[in-house]
């Protein structure tokens, strides 16, 4: 266990990098950890050299081939030399076989299978191709895997999907009057009440206007939404965090300044008993925040907290309306 | 029927003792995650998971020592985590392989911007200027380790020395390091 009680700016940085080592072993006890967390706190100057070795050991982590492969160049590299060479070599040489063996699949003509979930529902599809989809409630989906070309049509609700790379069969998801070609792996569409947003976690994708719609394409990549009205020509790209899009799939809904309309159209895939908001200037009130999904009255409670509504219960649904009480 | 919370009732704040500690450590925790995955991002999205996972936990069950307990949950929260992106990983790995693809007859190839690659070039020169400076165990200890991925008993094995002289081998390593590269 690495001492906590120790002062000085080198025996402070000494301690820093022997934590980051520590962590990174990864077999870091319960009490250790608190121990960890204990050094931590106990000066913000520890947790400043903390960052600084954590910086360094990740630059070296994400550039490791890089550096091995240049330190075995060097004529007075002191130890002895790597297989770096010769492991490149060969890939090059796995990347011509798999070129030259190109075999056509036995796909006997493409099948559309149909995929829908229930409100509140969420479901995990694996494609005949390997690709993931992860539905959340309410979604319809359809899906056709060509020799040519893998076609997915969302025709309602939001899905993660995580694509098995085939270069020879494009991936496109078609969402209303926009079409998504995936450049990469993992992004969540969401097409609901006349809306489409893509968010993109890993890679990149194409979006743009299906069967003569009108608008520009965008190439969408890591960290960036796109949000497109249908019938619109005009579409917005932002900065969006897509750990925090694709959170519904570990049962919580992450809000940045959101309108309230749009948090009330995904609770409205998570319950049967339907939620309206009649006001409009409320409806477009700006959300931030997390709500857990559990049940619909604990969520509306929660909600409660972000924005001042009062719920009103009726046998047609739920209905919220500003609540006068806290306006003044 | 009312939702509006009773103005007497839970504050908006987390009154649960566990969260209070969650909340007051959460940079630490997101340390904890960063250092253990590679990643800030990452860490991020783990530590909000934790939130979760503490918030929505049984709450009768309590811990003599709650700062451990949080860890312990938080690196079960990593190991699932983990087990998911194996496969991932193994997906983007055969992405990667590809250098560039072309769909429906279009390149859809990106270059790295001229600057940024000169950039990057010169990180990596100082990156490993700063290594090839060590001396030779603790440069051969950190090369082993942390450059050809061996765990520190593999290298402890290939170097014939004790796990322990490896930990201490890597850590002066990285101290150095980082007073080389850090401004």
């Amino acid at each position: 266990m690495i001492n906590a009680r120790r002062h000085g700016d080198d025996a402070r940085r000494e301690d820093a990098a022997a934590w980051v080592v520590r962590l990174e072993a990864g077999d870091l006890g319960e009490a250790e950890a608190a121990t960890f967390d204990a050094w931590l706190s106990a000066a913000p100057a520890n947790a400043a050299a903390f960052d600084a070795a954590l910086a360094v050991s990740h630059a070296y982590a994400a550039a490791a081939d890089e550096v091995a492969l240049a330190l075995s160049q060097r004529r007075t590299a002191p130890v002895r030399p790597t297989n770096r060479r010769a492991l490149v070599g060969f890939g090059v040489m796995a990347a011509a076989a798999a070129l030259a063996v190109v075999v056509a699949p036995e796909i006997s003509g493409p099948q559309t299978e149909t995929y829908a979930t229930a409100k509140g529902e969420r479901r995990t599809v694996e494609l005949a191709d390997g690709s993931i989809v992860d539905l959340n409630g309410g979604a319809r989906m359809s899906v056709s895997l060509g020799r040519d070309g893998r076609r997915v049509t969302l025709a309602e609700g939001q899905a993660v999907f995580d694509v098995a790379h085939d270069a020879r069969r494009p991936f496109t998801v078609a969402a209303g009057d926009r079409t998504i070609r995936v450049v990469g792996t993992q992004f969540d569409v969401r097409r609901l009440g006349g809306k489409v947003s893509v968010t993109v976690a890993r890679g990149a994708v194409e979006v743009r206007p299906a069967g003569g719609a009108s608008g520009k394409a965008y190439r969408l990549h890591p960290g960036q939404r796109l949000d497109h009205v249908e019938g619109a020509a005009a579409t917005r790209v932002a900065a969006a965090e897509p750990a925090e899009v694709l959170g519904w799939r570990s049962g919580r809904l992450v809000y940045r300044q959101q309108p309230l309309s749009e948090v009330i159209a995904d609770l409205n895939q998570q319950f049967v008993t339907p939620i309206r908001v009649e006001d409009a200037e409320l409806a477009a009130t700006p959300i931030s925040g997390v709500l857990v999904l559990d049940d619909q009255d604990a969520v509306i409670r929660r909600l409660a907290l972000l924005v001042p509504i009062s719920a009103v219960r009726s046998d047609a649904g739920v209905v919220l309306r500003r609540d006068v009480a806290s306006d003044r | 029927m009312s939702f509006v919370p009773d103005p007497k009732g839970p504050p908006a704040r987390p009154t649960d003792p566990l969260l209070e500690i969650y909340l007051e450590r959460r940079a630490n925790l997101v340390r904890f995650f960063a250092a253990r995955t590679g990643s800030r991002a990452i860490a991020e999205d783990l530590a909000q998971e934790l939130y979760v996972k503490l918030a929505t936990r049984d709450p009768s069950v309590t811990a003599e020592n709650p700062v451990a307990l949080i860890y312990r949950v938080a690196t079960n929260v990593m190991l699932d985590r983990a087990r998911g992106e194996a496969r991932a990983g193994a997906r983007e790995a055969a992405w990667r392989r590809v250098a560039h693809a072309s769909i429906g007859g279009e390149d859809v190839a990106e270059d790295v911007p001229a600057d940024e690659a000169v950039a990057s070039r010169q990180r990596l020169r100082q990156l490993v200027d700063a290594v090839a400076e060590l001396p030779p165990q603790m440069q051969r200890a950190f090369r082993t380790h942390k450059l050809e991925g061996r765990s520190h008993a593999e290298t402890a094995r290939i170097m014939g020395i004790s796990v322990k002289s490896v930990e201490k081998h890597i850590s002066a390593a990285l101290k150095a390091l980082t007073e080389k590269l850090g401004r």
